[in-house]
C-alpha cells in the first residue's frame, strides 16, 4: 500500500488554474522527487498535502485514509510533516519552543495546562544532538541563529515526532557543499527507517543521488513520472523545460 | 458576486436610515444651527432650549454638530454644508474664534444674519476680518468662575485660610481657561488667604480629574476646597474625594448638568454654578426672530447664571431653575 | 560561531527578568523617574501615594494589558477606548436606568466588552479587513453607540456595590489596585505561560509558520480580540465605578495611553514578542510621571512636554542599549 496517494486533486486561485489534476503516489521508505521550474505548482501542491490549503476537487489518502479537509495541524498529528523553505520560524522564540511549535509540552498546575519549558529545553538538546547539529543553545533565540542551523532546527522540528512522511521544500537551495552531503545523507538515513521523503527541488544531482522516482509538474500538471533508474538527467530536464509534449501517466492534457 | 451585492445594499440601507433621523417640514423658515458637538450634556441641554425657541418662534432648525468640541476643520466644512441649504439665519457656536470666518463672511454676503452663540468670537478679530455678526449670546465664563469664588467665600467666610486646588478643562481651550481665570482673580480679591496651590489640566476628562484630585490630596492633605472648570471633573473630583474618606471637601463645578445636580442632592457635589445652556438656546432663536422682523436686540446679551446648591434645588423657588435642564 | 555573542547578554537579561522578556531599561526608566520625583517631592516616596499611584494607573492597565496580547500578535486595537466607555454606559444604564442587580451591571460591562471585541475578531478574520481598520471603524461605532443608548449624557448613580469596585479599600488597598493585580498575574501566566499567549506571539512573529504549523490563527485572532475588549469592558467597570455614572464620552483616546504603555514595556510595536510584566512596568513610568508632575504643580502646557518627551526618551534609550536584532 502507498504512503501517500494523490488522485485527480485540483485547485484553483481566482481564474488561475495552479492544480490541474495531479495524480501521483509514494511508497513508505522511498524518497519521490518534485520537480518543475518556477510557478509550475510545487508549493501549492505541498501546501495543499499539509491542508494549508484546501483542493477544489480529487483525494488525497495518507496510508490509506483519506486527509481531505483537515488543517495543518490534524495533517501533522497524521504523521506528515513539511519543511518549508523559508524554515517556517518564529525567529523572536527559542530554539527549543520552534522545535515543539504546535505542539507544545505541557504540565498541569491547579488543573491549568502550562508550558513545561524545561522538558522541552532537555527534549529539544536530546534531538539536536542525535542529528549531529551544532547550535550553541536550545535557549537562543532562532532568529541570531545562521541560515544553516535554522535549518537544523527546522529539520529537528519535523523528526521529533516520529513522521511517516517528510516533505522538503528545497532543502539545499543556500547550503555549503558539506552541509548539503548531510542532508542528503539524512534523506538515506529517513528512507532506511521506512520513512517516505517528498523532495522538491532544483538541484538535479541531489535529487539523482537520492531518490527513487522523479515527478515533473509543468504548469499543474504531471508531466513526467519515472522510476529514477529509468530516466536521465537529459530527459528530466527536457520535461522540465516543456522540449517533449508526450504527457505520461497520470498527466492530464 | 454576493458580497459586493450585501456590501452595496448595506451601504445604502445605512444611508436611507441615518436620513430617517434627520427629516424635518419645509414650509417653516429654516434656522441653520452649528454646535459644537452633541455628545456633552451642556450642548445636548443648549439644543433642547433652540428646540423649544423654535416651536414657541414657529420656525424649523437645521441643527449640526461636530463629532467632538476639539473637530475644528469638521466644522468649517458643516457650516459650508449648511449654507447650501440657503437657512434663514445661521447660529454659529464656533470651536475657535478663527475657524469658521470664511463661511460667515460668505453668509454675511447671502444677507443671512450670523449669531455668535455661546460667545466664541471675539468681536475685535470679527471686525478685522470684515464678518458682521448680528449678535452675540452666551454665558459669561469668567463671570460663572467668579460666582463659584463668592460662593466658596460665602461658605467659608473671608478671613479662611488654607489650600485650594483648580482643575481646568482641556490646555488651551478659552472656556475653561475664562472660568479658571474667573475664579483666581475672584478669589483672590474676596478671600486671599485662600491659596491655590495647584492648577492643573484635568482635560474635561472626570478620570483624570479624579486623578489630580489623589494627586493632591498626597501633597496637600488638607486641603480645603477644589474647583473644577465644569461638571463632569468635579463630579470625578468629589467621588475621589469621597473614597479617599475627605467628606468635608468643598467641591465646586461649572455647567449644572443634570448629574451635578443629582450628586448635589445626594449631598456629594456641593455647588455648580449653572450657565443655562438650554436658556442660552432658547433666547438666541427668539432673538433671531426679532432681528428678521426688524428689531433691535443687544449686540451682547449675557444669560445669567444660577449656583446650584442643595438649598437652592431643594427649596426650588428661583425662577431661573426651571431652565436647568 | 559569529551568534555565540550575540547570545550572552539577552540570556543574562532574559534571567534577570524571571524570562518574562522584560526589558532592563524599562525598569532603569522607572527607576530614574522614582528616584527624581522622590528627590523633588517629599510627598511621593510613601505607601499612600504608591498605592495612588497604582490607583491611577489601574484603568488605563487593565487597557494596555489586553493591548499588549493583541499588539503581540502584529495586531492593534484602537477602539479600547471606545468600548471602554460603551461597556461603562452599558453597565450604569442596566442598573441605574432598569434597576437591575449589581452582579447585572457588572457582568453586562464584561459582557458588552467582550461582545464588542468579538465582533472586532470575527470582521478581522472572517472579512479578511486589516485590524487598523476594523477598530479604527469601531473606535466610533462603539462611541456613537454609546452615546445613543445614554442620549449623550452620562448615568449617575451606581449600586453601592459596584461602586465599592471602584472606590473601596479592603485593607487600605484600592480595589482597581486589587483588580489591576490580579487582572496583570493571570494575564502574565496566559502569555508567556500557555500555549494561547505563545501561540499569540507566534502569530505576530511569522503568521504563516503559525498557521503551517497547526496553529488555528483565525479562531486565535478572534480570541485575542474577544479578550481585549473584555478587559476594555472591565477598564470600563472601574472607570464608572470609580466616577460613580457611565460616561459615554469616558476613555477618548485612552487607546493611545495603552499603545503607549505597551510600547513602553518592550513588547514589539510590530508583534512576536509581548509581556505583561513590562506593560505593567510601562504603565506606571506613565502613572509616576503624571503623578509627578501633578504633585510638582508643573503648568498644563509643560506637562504635555514632559510627557512626550519621556516617551521618546524612553524608546531612545532602548534602541542604543539594545545592539541584537532579529536576523529578519
Amino acid at each position: 500500500m502507498s504512503c501517500l496517494e494523490l488522485n485527480d486533486v485540483r485547485k484553483t486561485f481566482g481564474a488561475i488554474e495552479a492544480l490541474r489534476g495531479v495524480t501521483f503516489s509514494v511508497e513508505a521508505g522511498s524518497a519521490v522527487a518534485l520537480v518543475g521550474d518556477n510557478g509550475a505548482g510545487k508549493s501549492t501542491l505541498m501546501k495543499t498535502i499539509t491542508g494549508v490549503y484546501q483542493p477544489d476537487s480529487g483525494d488525497i489518502r495518507f496510508g490509506g485514509v483519506s486527509i481531505m479537509g483537515k488543517d495543518p495541524g490534524a495533517i501533522r498529528e497524521a504523521g506528515i510533516e513539511m519543511i518549508y523553505q523559508d524554515l517556517a520560524i518564529a525567529r523572536m522564540r527559542d530554539v527549543a519552543s520552534n522545535i515543539f511549535l504546535g505542539r507544545e509540552l505541557t504540565r498541569s498546575v491547579f488543573g491549568v495546562r502550562l508550558i513545561d519549558a524545561k522538558r522541552m529545553r532537555s527534549e529539544a538538546e536530546a534531538m539536536i544532538a542525535r542529528l549531529g547539529a551544532r547550535i550553541p543553545s536550545v535557549a537562543q533565540m532562532t532568529g541570531q541563529l545562521s541560515g544553516g542551523q535554522q535549518q537544523s532546527v527546522a529539520i529537528a522540528r519535523a523528526l521529533t515526532f516520529n513522521p511517516k512522511l517528510v516533505i522538503m521544500d528545497e532543502p539545499t537551495a543556500a547550503l555549503a557543499v558539506r552541509e548539503v552531503e548531510h542532508v542528503l545523507d539524512l534523506i538515506r538515513t529517513l528512507k532506511s527507517h521506512g520513512i517516505a521523503v517528498i523532495l522538491i527541488s532544483h538541484r538535479l544531482t541531489d535529487v539523482f543521488s537520492v531518490c527513487d522516482r522523479i515527478v515533473v509538474l509543468r504548469q499543474g500538471a504531471v508531466i513526467a513520472d519515472d522510476a529514477t533508474r529509468d530516466t536521465s538527467m537529459n530527459a528530466v530536464v527536457a520535461h522540465i523545460v516543456g522540449a517533449t509534449d508526450t504527457p505520461q501517466k497520470g498527466a492530464n492534457p | 458576486m454576493l458580497k459586493h451585492c450585501v456590501a452595496a445594499v448595506s451601504i445604502a440601507a445605512l444611508a436611507f436610515g441615518l436620513a430617517a433621523t434627520s427629516a424635518f417640514a419645509a414650509d417653516k423658515p429654516v434656522y441653520g444651527v452649528l454646535m459644537k458637538t452633541l455628545s456633552n450634556p451642556f450642548w445636548g441641554a443648549m439644543e433642547k432650549g433652540v428646540d423649544e425657541g423654535a416651536r414657541k418662534a414657529g420656525v424649523d432648525i437645521f441643527l449640526q454638530a461636530v463629532e467632538s468640541d476639539q473637530a475644528a476643520e469638521p466644522q468649517l466644512d458643516a457650516c459650508n454644508t449648511m449654507l447650501q441649504k440657503k437657512p434663514a439665519a445661521m447660529i454659529t457656536a464656533a470651536i475657535n474664534s478663527t475657524i469658521l470666518l470664511p463661511c460667515l463672511k460668505q453668509a454675511n454676503e447671502m444677507k443671512i444674519p450670523v449669531v455668535d452663540l455661546d460667545n466664541n468670537l471675539d468681536p475685535a478679530i470679527t471686525k478685522k476680518a470684515g464678518v458682521d455678526v448680528a449678535f452675540h449670546i452666551g454665558s459669561d465664563n469668567e463671570a460663572a468662575g467668579a460666582k463659584a469664588a463668592d460662593y466658596l467665600v460665602s461658605v467659608l467666610g473671608q478671613d479662611a485660610k488654607g489650600p485650594m486646588l483648580v482643575i481646568e478643562g482641556l490646555s488651551g481651550n478659552i472656556t475653561g481657561e475664562k472660568r479658571a481665570h474667573g475664579f483666581a482673580e475672584e478669589l483672590k480679591k474676596k478671600a486671599p488667604g485662600l491659596n491655590i496651590v495647584a492648577s492643573l489640566p484635568g482635560d474635561w476628562d472626570s478620570l483624570k480629574a479624579a486623578n489630580i484630585t489623589n494627586d493632591t490630596l498626597q501633597r496637600t492633605p488638607d486641603l480645603v476646597a477644589i474647583f473644577c472648570a465644569n461638571d463632569d471633573m468635579a463630579l470625578g473630583s468629589v467621588e475621589a474625594a469621597r473614597s479617599a474618606g475627605k467628606d468635608k471637601l468643598i467641591v465646586i463645578g461649572v455647567d449644572g448638568n443634570v448629574n451635578a445636580v443629582k450628586s448635589i442632592k445626594a449631598g456629594r457635589l456641593n455647588a455648580s454654578v449653572a450657565q443655562l445652556p438650554y436658556l442660552v438656546g432658547m433666547q438666541a432663536v427668539e432673538n433671531v426672530k426679532k432681528v428678521l422682523a426688524g428689531e433691535k436686540v443687544p449686540e451682547m446679551t449675557y444669560v445669567p447664571t444660577l449656583v446650584l446648591t442643595k438649598q437652592v434645588i431643594e427649596e426650588n423657588k428661583d425662577p431661573l431653575l426651571q431652565y436647568v435642564k | 560561531m559569529t551568534s555565540t555573542s550575540a547570545a550572552a547578554p539577552a540570556s543574562w537579561r532574559e534571567r534577570f527578568a524571571g524570562g518574562a522578556a522584560v526589558r532592563l531599561e524599562s525598569l532603569i526608566v522607572l527607576a530614574v523617574l522614582c528616584a527624581a520625583m522622590a528627590a523633588l517631592s517629599g510627598a511621593f516616596l510613601s505607601v499612600s501615594n504608591i498605592l495612588n499611584i497604582l490607583l491611577s494607573t489601574s484603568v488605563f492597565g487593565v487597557l494596555a494589558i489586553g493591548m499588549t496580547f493583541v499588539i503581540s500578535s502584529a495586531g492593534i486595537d484602537l477602539s479600547v477606548g471606545s468600548i471602554l466607555a460603551l461597556s461603562g454606559v452599558a453597565g450604569a444604564m442596566l442598573t441605574s436606568n432598569l434597576d437591575l442587580p449589581w452582579v447585572v451591571g457588572i457582568l453586562g460591562c464584561l459582557v458588552m466588552g467582550a461582545l464588542t471585541g468579538a465582533l472586532n475578531g470575527f470582521l478581522i478574520t472572517k472579512g479578511a479587513i486589516p485590524p487598523f481598520i476594523v477598530t479604527l471603524g469601531m473606535l466610533g461605532v462603539a462611541r456613537g453607540v454609546a452615546l445613543v443608548l445614554s442620549d449623550g449624557v452620562s448615568i449617575y448613580g451606581l449600586p453601592q456595590q459596584m461602586v465599592w469596585l471602584g472606590q473601596g479599600r479592603p485593607l487600605g488597598v484600592p480595589t482597581p489596585v486589587i483588580i489591576l493585580l490580579l487582572t496583570a498575574l493571570v494575564a502574565h501566566v496566559l502569555l508567556a505561560h500557555t500555549r494561547f499567549g505563545i501561540y499569540a506571539q507566534v502569530i505576530g512573529d511569522n503568521e504563516g509558520a503559525a498557521r503551517a504549523m497547526g496553529v488555528k490563527v483565525e479562531r486565535m485572532k478572534v480570541l485575542l480580540y474577544t479578550l481585549s475588549g473584555l478587559l476594555s469592558g472591565l477598564a470600563g467597570l472601574l472607570f464608572a465605578a470609580r466616577i460613580n455614572s457611565g460616561e459615554p464620552t469616558a476613555g477618548l483616546s485612552y487607546e493611545l495611553t495603552a499603545i503607549t504603555a505597551t510600547i513602553l514595556g518592550g513588547t514589539n510595536l510590530f508583534g512576536g514578542r509581548g509581556s505583561v510584566v513590562g506593560t505593567l512596568i510601562g504603565a506606571l513610568i506613565m502613572g509616576v510621571l503624571q503623578n509627578g508632575l501633578n504633585l510638582l504643580a508643573v503648568r498644563p502646557f509643560y506637562q504635555q512636554i514632559a510627557i512626550g518627551a519621556v516617551l521618546i526618551l524612553a524608546v531612545w534609550l532602548d534602541r542604543i542599549n539594545s545592539k541584537e536584532g532579529w536576523r529578519r
